[in-house]
């Protein structure tokens, strides 16, 4: 803790929030994927046929069992996206992001929901919905979604 | 069983969350742990209504809102109205568990303190014994300069 002089203090700490949480079957098993394979992994309804990704257990739309591991690529589709200016803090560093930085919705080839993450393009004013994007993976990969580190625009 | 689950390794993701705080401490906070910094002094403050002395002190009474102006000196030493032994670790603690923490009702004042309380053992806390505030030797201006309360 450090406190300001002067007659009023002011304090400034930093409070440390260590969390440890399961990540359960599905998420374990895409994660995996991801992990060993540079493999993004999507999961199949029986019933209506979509393809989830992230992955989840049961379908949104017709509560059954998700039961078919679908491999996907790492392109797709831009389906929206802001340009964020605002230097929201990192939760795993506190540190204020570098800012301007793109963050959009992806929609894989394949897939039937779209991906959230950061996307950048050579210049950010360049970003347009319906772009081609494609993964950027991080070479040391550890098994959770900052493996992939954006989704970079396909530019010609 | 389908094969992938039965070759599956849960993942257990483990994250730091940094919660950076800066607060300012206000005008009667600050002035309570200036004189506790720079002159080992613990003050309080008294309500002009009901008489009754906060410590730590407060802007304004907490029972008939009167604005509070009148700093006093209170004791460094006090009784124990209440303790705990926290014995479960978790990531906001002032010192690594178990320790004990207690409400000390210091001489002079109306309200009671919480506080870690130390040099004892477990087994000989009792409400009601005398207790006296353990000074660190650098301050820095904030409730831990009181290291700590002992038994006297």
């Amino acid at each position: 803790m450090s406190e300001k002089g002067g007659s009023l203090l002011v304090a400034e700490f930093e409070a440390n929030f260590p969390y440890d949480y399961s990540a359960g079957r599905f998420a374990s098993y895409f994660f995996k994927q991801l992990k060993d394979k540079k493999q993004i992994t999507g999961i199949r309804c029986p019933k209506c046929q979509r393809v989830f990704v992230p992955p989840r257990p049961a379908c949104g739309y017709c509560f059954v069992g998700n039961t078919e591991w679908v491999p996907l690529g790492d392109e797709g589709t831009l389906w929206a996206y802001t340009i964020v200016q605002f230097p929201f803090l990192d939760p795993m560093t506190g540190q204020e992001r570098p800012i301007p930085y793109g963050y959009g919705y992806i929609e894989l080839e394949g897939a039937s929901t779209r991906l959230q993450h950061f996307v950048t393009a050579s210049d950010l004013n360049k970003l347009r919905i319906g772009m081609r994007m494609k993964a950027v993976f991080r070479e040391e990969r550890k098994g959770d979604l900052a493996d992939i580190l954006y989704f970079k625009a396909i530019e010609k | 069983m389908d094969k992938w689950l039965q070759e599956l390794e849960p993942i257990v993701v483990h994250q730091e969350l940094k919660v950076p705080y800066r607060y300012s401490m206000g005008a009667a906070a600050s002035k309570f742990f200036i004189e506790m910094r720079d002159q080992k002094r613990i003050l309080g403050i008294r309500c002009p209504k009901c008489s009754v002395v906060f410590v730590p002190p407060r802007s304004s009474c907490g029972r008939c809102f009167s604005p509070l102006e009148e700093w006093v000196e209170v004791s460094d030493r006090g009784t124990l109205q209440t303790y705990t032994i926290v014995h479960y670790p978790t990531a906001v603690q002032p010192i690594p568990p178990p320790f004990i923490y207690g409400v000390i009702k210091l001489d002079g004042a109306d309200t009671g303190l919480g506080h870690l309380v130390s040099e004892t053992n477990f087994e000989s806390l009792r409400i009601g014994m005398r207790v006296q505030a353990v000074f660190k030797e650098e301050r820095a201006g904030n409730m831990l300069d009181i290291k700590y309360f002992k038994p006297i």
